[in-house]
């Protein structure tokens, strides 16, 4: 009978421990919104994360924690990351966040933008000179890699830059550089074509 | 102007599920047949016997399944990702923790049986007999629930400079003024169509009692609006009505007629002690069938039954089930792996996500009894749209306002992306536009943004019209031994009815399968 306590004392004790590792340390929170293996989950508009680099991926959510992104009024997607990156930073597990996406099985997803590709070679030559030929990105430049990327993502973040809802905030100066390249392409055409040139990397 | 078309959706919405119900009354043969010859629930024959059901999310749809299934014989495991089992029937009372993505809170309201709030549903109409039903078994005390209070507050800051009227006098006084026009404007020669120039007096007669007009059809106020004191040593003195154009300013006129629809008109109910005595119900049945904690990463349909990949406490975890049935919401749904065919998935895009807000408030008195409301909803033009009282614990000192819930998702998103402080402070400021006082009376709150809550992210699937034509059959229909369901595949998304309406169809056809299967066995 005490062994029996005793042991049912362990096991509350171990469920208890699992609860508060659930409850604290869990990153499965992520996977709730950017899919399995954070690949990406366009049924609420939450790209793949998976494969990002670390250096991008703790930047950014550096930049969702401060307001320096995530936002502006019209940015809705923006106001739902905004607080996660907040809840990081305070709880402090920015790091631990980052390491557990760096540990997920990246996919390439299956592209939806439709556009001209042979245009859109053209335009990427203005994104070369950071994101690189293979859009392999670039770490010294801290310019991350777009190909394999959610492409769907892809264009709403050139429009973001266009509109200024990412890039506009001052502390945002890596986003202050995109938005004045994101300038220069011409209209929404401009945008899926080199998003397609990007799926066919 | 957003604004403006988001609350005609709404109403475009109210409208649509009137239709629906009255679609789906028609299939279930309800008008020819007596009421209480109506099915409440399937009947199964088939044995579950030696077989396995997984159950992605213990929702209502998924607690009935799993419920019915177990009763069958079925081996069945229900996983649910989420620390609790409910989905969106969620109630927060004293320690309450809502696990919001970004903004978790504790609900801090005091330890006390009257003081909760209903996050998700909150009402049940009398005619929603399969929830009535399961209420019935549970063993779930169920108790009034006040939708339409003629006491409450209308506020609209386009009508009388933004000051509240009694919804009464709104009501009575426009109607009062419609039936004047009316009965003056009626040429009894021109009358035309069903009606003869003989119905004339019947139809002014209607008209006056409609309005309740003086002998000469005129409106000069009545006793439905209100009597302007209740002294009642002293004859009765009617309100003067308040200016028709005035009142025509407001566009409560959209609203003024929620407390009269299929599912909103009285008598509505509502278990004692929260809506969530309905899941807990459930879980004296089945709790030790549902493992929380679980998200499902991947799903694949096998030629034989399907295979389940979750994790848990960070590890992955692989089964497999005869059947499988998934209430996951589509828009998460969207985001896992699996092996459906590309037309299936992409219905899960397509129809949007719900992005309802509410907010409630435990009061330190219940100051609105003072001012003769008990019960019912106070309805504003503003963000927060309604204030609700509760029925329940009257003349006891504290009681839980909801002090906001908004339909459009433009006002969802607007509280959502303030932090739980910032959301009551906005509530609270709209909300002294109908009680001046407020403020002093708010003890402390809870925010519910559906669309941020995790494992839900969203509230109910916004269908339309050509939506239903589109997809509504492609996912209601199996994938191999793989079922979609919840309120999301129902003809009434956003209601436990419409859940569990969803759940007796797929264990229906499962349990047809089954008993075809039995036959061939037996035959062979």
């Amino acid at each position: 009978m005490k062994k029996l306590l005793a042991a049912c004392a362990a096991i509350v004790v171990l469920s208890l421990l699992a609860d508060s590792a659930r409850a604290g340390n869990s990153f499965d929170y992520c996977l709730l919104c950017h899919g399995a293996n954070g690949n990406g989950n366009y049924g609420i508009r939450a790209p793949k994360i998976s494969g990002m680099e670390t250096w991008y991926l703790a930047r950014q959510l550096g930049n969702f924690a401060s307001g320096a992104r995530g936002t502006p009024a019209d940015d809705a997607a923006g106001h739902e990351m905004g607080p996660v990156g907040v809840r990081l930073e305070r709880e402090n597990i920015v790091d631990d966040a980052v390491r557990f996406i760096a540990s997920l099985e990246p996919r390439r997803p299956s592209a939806t933008v439709k556009g001209d590709v042979a245009r859109g070679r053209k335009l990427y030559a203005a994104c070369t000179a950071c994101h690189g030929t293979k859009g392999e990105g670039n770490a010294t430049l801290q310019a991350p890699a777009l190909a394999a990327r959610s492409d769907w993502y892809l264009v709403t973040q050139l429009h973001n830059y266009q509109r200024g809802l990412r890039g506009a905030d001052e502390r945002d100066a890596y986003g202050a550089q995109m938005r004045a390249v994101a300038a220069t392409l011409p209209d929404d055409q401009a945008v899926n074509d080199v998003v397609a040139f990007i799926n066919s990397l | 102007m957003n604004r403006r078309v988001s609350r005609r959706d709404f109403l475009h919405l109210a409208g649509t599920l009137g239709g629906s119900t009255a679609v789906y009354r028609a299939a279930m043969g309800i008008g020819l047949l007596p009421v209480a010859a109506r099915a409440a629930r399937p009947l199964l024959t088939a044995s579950g016997k030696s077989r396995k059901v997984l159950v992605l999310g213990a929702g209502i749809s998924g607690l009935t399944a799993a419920y019915e299934l177990s009763k069958r014989g079925y081996e069945v495991q229900v996983l649910e990702a989420s620390f609790r089992a409910g989905g969106r029937n969620m109630t927060v009372r004293h320690g309450s923790r809502i696990d919001e993505t970004g903004y978790p809170q504790v609900c801090n309201f005091d330890d006390d049986p009257d003081l909760y709030f209903n996050c998700g549903p909150a009402r049940i109409p009398g005619h929603h007999v399969k929830l009535l039903g399961y209420c019935k078994e549970l063993e779930v005390e169920l108790e009034p629930f006040i939708n339409d209070n003629r006491n409450a507050w209308v506020q609209d800051d386009a009508m009388f400079g933004g000051k509240p009227i009694r919804a009464r006098e709104y009501l009575s006084d426009t109607r009062g003024f419609v039936a004047e026009l009316m009965a003056k404007s009626i040429n009894k020669e021109a009358i035309s169509g069903p009606m003869t120039p003989d119905d004339w007096d019947r139809l002014r007669e209607y008209l006056k009692q409609f309005g309740e007009l003086d002998p000469q059809f005129r409106y000069i106020g009545t006793s439905r609006a209100g009597l302007a004191r209740h002294d009642y040593t002293a004859p009765e003195v009617l309100k003067a009505p308040l200016s028709p154009s005035e009142l025509l300013k407001s566009k409560f006129m959209l609203i003024m007629s929620f407390g009269e629809t299929d599912d909103q008109a009285a008598m509505m109910m509502e278990p004692v002690g929260g809506m969530d005595r309905v899941v807990a119900g459930f879980m004296r049945k089945i709790g030790p069938l549902v493992q929380l904690e679980s998200q499902v990463q991947r799903i694949r349909v096998l030629p034989q039954g399907v295979e389940v990949t979750y994790r848990r406490d960070g590890q992955y975890v692989t089964t497999k089930a005869d059947y499988v049935l998934n209430c996951i919401p589509m828009h998460l749904l969207a985001g896992i792996e699996h092996n459906f065919p590309a037309e299936y998935v992409a219905g899960f895009t397509a129809i949007p996500r719900g992005k309802l807000f509410k907010i409630g408030f435990q009061m330190k008195e219940r100051f609105w009894e003072r001012e003769g409301i008990y019960g019912g909803i106070s309805w504003t033009l503003q963000d927060i749209q309604q204030i609700w009282y509760p029925a329940h614990g009257i003349h006891r000192k504290k009681g839980v306002v909801l002090g906001a819930y908004t339909f459009d998702a433009v006002a969802g998103e607007k509280f959502a992306r303030l932090p739980p402080a910032e959301r009551f402070k906005l509530a609270i400021a709209q909300g002294a536009k109908i009680h001046p006082d407020y403020a002093s009376h708010v003890e402390s709150g809870v925010s519910i943004a559906w669309h941020q809550m995790n494992h839900m992210l969203g509230c109910a699937a916004q269908w339309d019209d050509a939506l239903f034509k589109q997809w509504f059959a492609k996912l209601q229909a199996p994938v191999g031994n793989h079922y979609l369901i919840g309120d999301q595949v129902s003809y009434h998304p956003g209601w436990q009815e419409g859940a569990i309406a969803s759940a007796h169809h797929a264990i229906a056809d499962i349990d047809a399968r089954v008993a075809a299967a039995g036959t061939q066995v037996v035959r062979s």
